[in-house]
């Protein structure tokens, strides 16, 4: 995938030089080795920063509506998932069409840092990418991997590598992957009785320190308050009692019904490595069964808690 | 779908109900609240999402 | 269920559920102690943190009742 990044510093040279964008939102290389961050860039001569590798797994639509400018237009890459949750913003009308340029960036996928750095016992000191070959190296030992095997799992779920929408694309399209079971995680925990599922989550959930860091880099949350900052009422207190733990989680999780792309960026994000996809999975499983629907797929369709059809379930209303 | 994750997380379905009543329908009103409270008598005591307050 | 004082927290529309639950009341009907009416402008206001907010204050259930 490194191949491409060449084409997208050319694209955004161009686009800057022009004056065409204001700026360009895209990865850059991190102060460790597996740690791209998130950039902006102003100026054609900074585009040697940018970067696009398998551990970009941050979702860049979260930053959109923040580095917008008053006036002008500015360039986003985008993933298949970050261009799902481009139109999700749109849809939602937190950014419109003509402010935005959106190169798209065919994925093959992120990669699981904890699983890699679980390989090793020390600190990894350099990462390198090679088509699917994953070469990392700590100070004891050198590890040779394919990427294929230390893919996220929202990355293996994955069915919308390719962007959904884009004005011009870095590479050629990948293959879509095709799923048998889509949803056989969500499905394992359905298969348990109600006390095991309970007590899943709360395993699940037992080290969240309450960082909101899954909230933050998730593009969804984008509420000038959120619902954990409001102290009158107050819907959740903000310690690590247990019951604020699971209101949060339920909570943040259903603000992401029927809107969730699963692109995997609050899981990358949580420090304690808790995989809280358990939750908004459910959500997407749902939205698939009851509405036929998949997040950020259509600039028309305005998203099934939305809007009322006489078609929606209501077998739960007496 | 709220409904089905209190589910998925552990949380039975009889805790929360939906129902749509007419304000002409108070024999609908007492026939619903007859069933609800029924059902929730039916359930353990335990309130999962319940907080306890250190006093 | 052990506890006979179970609380059912009820979000009754007022134009819709609120209205039968009166008429119930005047009309002398009899029905279970066991819920407690929180009455909404519409069942448009209900949002999902009242429904966390009544569990997490000890409800033993929710009815929203449009």
């Amino acid at each position: 995938m490194d191949t491409c990044i060449e084409k997208i510093r050319a694209i955004c040279a161009d686009l800057l030089a022009k004056g065409e964008v204001q700026k360009v939102i895209g990865f850059a290389e991190g102060s460790i080795p597996m740690a791209s961050r998130p950039i902006a860039v102003t100026s054609k001569d900074d585009v040697e920063k940018l970067v696009f590798n398998a551990t970009c797994g941050l979702n860049l639509a979260n930053y959109v509506s923040d580095a917008l400018p008053k006036e002008g237009k500015i360039a986003v890459t985008a993933k298949g998932c970050d261009s799902r949750n481009l139109v999700t913003h749109m849809v939602e009308n937190q950014v419109s069409r003509d402010r935005l340029y959106i190169i798209g960036v065919p994925c093959t996928g992120m990669v699981d840092k904890r699983k890699i750095a679980a390989l090793f016992e020390d600190e990894i000191t350099d990462f390198i990418e090679e088509g699917d070959t994953l070469t990392i190296v700590s100070a004891q030992k050198k590890e040779v991997v394919s990427k294929k095997d230390m893919l996220r799992h929202n990355c293996r779920m994955c069915t919308h590598r390719n962007p959904v929408v884009f004005d011009v694309m870095a590479a050629e399209p990948v293959a879509e992957q095709s799923l048998d079971q889509p949803f056989a995680d969500v499905d394992q925990i359905a298969a348990m009785d109600p006390e095991a599922r309970w007590a899943h989550f709360q395993e699940l959930t037992k080290n969240c320190i309450r960082c909101y860091a899954c909230r933050n880099a998730c593009p969804l949350c984008y509420c000038p308050t959120c619902f954990v900052d409001e102290s009158s009422p107050q819907w959740v207190g903000k310690g690590q009692d247990k019951t604020d733990i699971n209101t949060f989680h339920f909570l943040r999780a259903f603000h992401c019904a029927g809107r969730c792309t699963d692109c995997g960026a609050c899981v990358e994000a949580c420090p304690m490595g808790i995989n809280v996809r358990d939750f908004t999975r459910k959500l997407n499983k749902d939205a698939l069964e009851l509405f036929g629907w998949e997040a950020g797929l259509d600039m028309e369709k305005r998203p099934p808690l939305d809007v009322y059809s006489p078609d929606d379930p209501d077998d739960f209303i007496k | 779908m709220m409904g089905n994750l209190l589910e998925h997380v552990g949380v039975e379905r009889d805790r929360l109900h939906f129902s749509w009543i007419s304000s002409a329908e108070a024999t609908k009103f007492v026939d619903v609240v007859k069933e609800i409270s029924d059902k929730v008598r039916a359930l353990d005591t335990d309130k999962k999402f319940a907080k306890e307050y250190t006093k | 269920m052990a506890d006979d004082n179970i609380k059912i927290v009820s979000f009754l529309c007022n134009w819709c559920s609120y209205g039968a639950a009166d008429l119930a009341g005047v009309s002398r009907m009899e029905y279970p102690a066991d819920i407690r009416v929180i009455r909404i402008p519409c069942s448009g206001r209900m949002s999902p943190k009242f429904i966390l907010s009544a569990f997490r204050e000890g409800a033993d259930a929710v009815w929203v009742s449009g």
